[in-house]
């Protein structure tokens, strides 16, 4: 996985790419809009991280004219003027994600991860996380490569809770988007089809964590 | 926001209806007073001028009846001819004749001898007698022998009567004439006062960061001056949290950026292990470069939710069991770590506020709850409507807050003594700040299973509540 991380300061540009070097990633800095263009027209990226202050062109100005192009790179927008309205200008332009400064490496990580998957899912209509994977093609899921018997509902909720990781899903969004094939679904037989989900999910590295009152989260499971 | 009214001046203030009405009416009051007295007057005196010469005319009556003998004057008066006289329909006619000397002709003796009159021309006065007022015609006629003073007095019934209807005649009109002008002056004040009552409904209702200017159009010439300097007022006011939020942004980005390299390069250090020989250091500087981060941001946040900065930012309606979801993902984790059950009990509710300032005031609350709930406690987030008020409330089972130091907790930079070290004390001040902007109260509580309840109550715009209510123990 390649990421090209937009920043003009030293100090976080040098720390970004080292901690995502850790993380695994190759990592390409550009210090302004202008370089970080010239990067992305000759070679391929997997994802960006856009710093909204940069001299020149700004963080928003690259966004828009990357989709202008069309091009579909995930990109996650790092804001240090911590006001909403930048941050809704950035993902209204097209950025997938946002970061308020100072950030949490950690979370950083997981956030770029949860791009990543999302942007696969969409090119190879594949969900993967850990040792878990949903073919979003033909509606199949496996543990290591060992199917499992998902029934459509209980397939459609692991792929909502997959997408929307590490965010927390409601019990309601998952009743509002089942009830396209299933008008009369509650949340009690929400309830059912996790517990069976569970029940089914125990051999691979994942779980369900319940999030008292709200809904679900995809969480690993503990060992 | 309710900002607190300067009193200027101890006096009470007239309103402008009160002296308009004062001026108007005083005066035409003082002129109808004048009127009806000089009126009543006028009638007054025909009327009694009628009712004087009629008793000139008995007393000349009475002159007839004088005889002139040799040696003396003597009034012969027939019975019938004094019956005549004194009868009446509602007065006692008293009347006396006497000569020169002052000795009695005929008549009453005891009425006033009164000999005021020159010749020839009646005179007329008011006395007392036998318990009443009367008034008396004094006439005086020359004769050979003596002169002779010739007094008719009658009581004043027919003449009281007469005043009084025609004072009653003349107040009715004038009385219908006067209400109908006051009616007329209050509806008329009132009326032309309209506009600015409209006026001062819409300044009262305005959202306290409507800057906008007041549209002068509809508004009465007069006070067009008055709206323009308030108009421009409001343009210094809007320039000036503009100012202010570039200035904020610009210090943000200035503080931040830095902030996160340093952050970053300590996890790094951190992870990479390369300090070894005292990872403990290294642990304690993250968490120090770590607080200064979320002191700054606090601090931003802080100034960014003042009355000055909120004028200029819109309102929205916001859903706040969308706020508790999102609230779910961000503060899942921190309380996973802590072994902390993080629950939820949503209904639905929509209040219109500022969204940044609304999810960071939840923000703050929870992090509060986490943050002091101590490992393996529970804290539970609601939202909803109760007696019709959408409230936002956050509940948890660590050590509370003991009612002495409820309303302290929400100062600036204030902490609970013996507590740990790890919050900045901006958290429940910037909670109070948005609060009030949103014109919501707050509620502490200590639940019976111990820990404390902060709720945050959004009552009606424009109604008036106290910001911080403290309970002991509200459970029931």
């Amino acid at each position: 996985m390649r990421i090209l991380v937009v920043e003009d300061d030293k100090l976080v540009a040098s720390g970004l790419k080292q901690g995502l070097l850790q993380a695994g990633y190759t990592v390409d800095v550009a210090d302004s809009a202008e370089a970080a263009e010239a990067s992305l027209q000759t070679e391929s990226f997997d994802l960006a991280v856009v710093d909204i202050g940069l001299p020149q062109a700004d963080g928003l100005t690259l966004i828009r004219r990357l989709r202008a192009r069309g091009s579909p790179l995930p990109v996650l927008v790092l804001s240090a003027r911590g006001s909403m309205e930048d941050t809704i200008r950035g993902l209204d332009i097209g950025a997938d994600d946002y970061m308020p400064k100072p950030f949490r490496l950690p979370e950083l990580s997981a956030r770029i991860r949860a791009l990543i998957r999302r942007a696969h899912s969409i090119a190879n209509a594949c969900l993967c996380h850990d040792n878990l994977t949903l073919d979003t093609g033909r509606h199949t899921a496996s543990v290591d490569g060992q199917a499992l018997e998902l029934t459509n509902r209980e397939w459609a909720i692991l792929e909502i809770l997959l997408m929307a990781s590490p965010k927390v899903v409601s019990k309601d969004r998952l009743v509002q988007s089942l009830a396209g094939w299933d008008k009369d679904i509650t949340p009690n037989a929400i309830e059912v089809h996790v517990s069976r989900l569970r029940a089914k999910l125990a051999a691979g590295r994942i779980e369900v964590r319940t999030v008292r009152g709200i809904g679900y989260r995809i969480d690993a499971a503990a060992s | 926001m309710p900002l607190p009214v300067e009193v200027l001046d101890e006096r009470p203030s007239i309103s402008l209806r009160q002296r308009l009405l004062l001026a108007i009416l005083a005066p035409l009051m003082l002129v109808f007073a004048i009127s009806v007295f000089l009126d009543y007057r006028l009638a007054k005196e025909t009327a009694d001028a009628a009712f004087d010469q009629s008793l000139a005319d008995a007393a000349l009556d009475i002159a007839a009846h004088i005889q002139t003998g040799e040696s003396q004057v003597s009034v012969k008066l027939s019975s019938e001819a004094e019956a005549m006289l004194r009868s009446d329909g509602s007065d006692k006619i008293y009347f006396a004749v006497r000569d020169g000397s002052g000795h009695l002709l005929a008549g009453d003796a005891d009425l006033p001898d009164l000999r005021l009159a020159a010749q020839g021309q009646p005179e007329f006065k008011d006395t007392r007698f036998r318990g009443a007022w009367i008034r008396s015609a004094v006439q005086r006629i020359d004769s050979p022998l003596s002169e002779i003073t010739i007094t008719v007095a009658e009581t004043l019934s027919k003449r009281n009567r007469a005043s009084r209807k025609v004072l009653t005649a003349m107040i009715l009109p004038n009385l219908i004439v006067i209400v109908a002008t006051f009616l007329a002056v209050y509806v008329g004040v009132r009326k032309g006062l309209a506009p600015l009552a409209a006026l001062e409904r819409e300044i009262a209702t305005r959202s306290p960061s409507d800057l906008r200017e007041i549209n002068v159009q509809p508004t009465p010439r007069e006070i067009w001056p008055m709206l323009s300097r308030l108009n421009e007022l409001f343009v210094l006011l809007r320039s000036a949290a503009e100012a202010q939020q570039r200035f904020l942004a610009d210090a943000a980005h200035q503080l931040r950026t830095p902030l996160a390299g340093l952050q970053t390069q300590i996890e790094l250090a951190t992870l990479g292990g390369r300090f070894e020989s005292d990872p403990d250091r290294l642990a304690r500087i993250e968490d120090a470069a770590g607080r200064i981060g979320h002191l700054v941001d606090q601090l931003l946040i802080y100034a960014r939710a003042e009355p000055g900065a909120a004028a200029i930012q819109p309102l929205e309606p916001l859903s706040l069991a969308v706020l508790l979801e999102e609230a779910a993902s961000i503060f899942l984790d921190r309380a996973l770590a802590k072994g902390i059950d993080l629950g939820f009990d949503i209904e639905s509710a929509t209040v219109k506020g500022i969204p940044w300032m609304l999810r960071e005031a939840l923000a703050n609350v929870i992090d509060n709850a986490v943050r002091y709930t101590p490992v393996n406690g529970v804290v539970t987030v609601r939202s909803g409507i109760r007696d019709q008020f959408p409230f936002l409330e956050v509940e948890d089972n660590g050590p509370g807050v003991p009612a002495a130091e409820c309303s302290r907790i929400f100062e600036r930079f204030y902490r609970l003594p013996g507590s740990s070290g790890a919050g900045c004390g901006l958290g429940l001040a910037i909670v109070r700040e948005i609060a009030e902007l949103h014109r919501a109260r707050i509620e502490l509580a200590n639940p019976v299973t111990g820990g404390l309840r902060i709720t945050l109550i959004f009552s009606a715009f424009g109604e008036q509540t106290q910001a911080l209510a403290c309970a002991d123990s509200a459970e029931s």
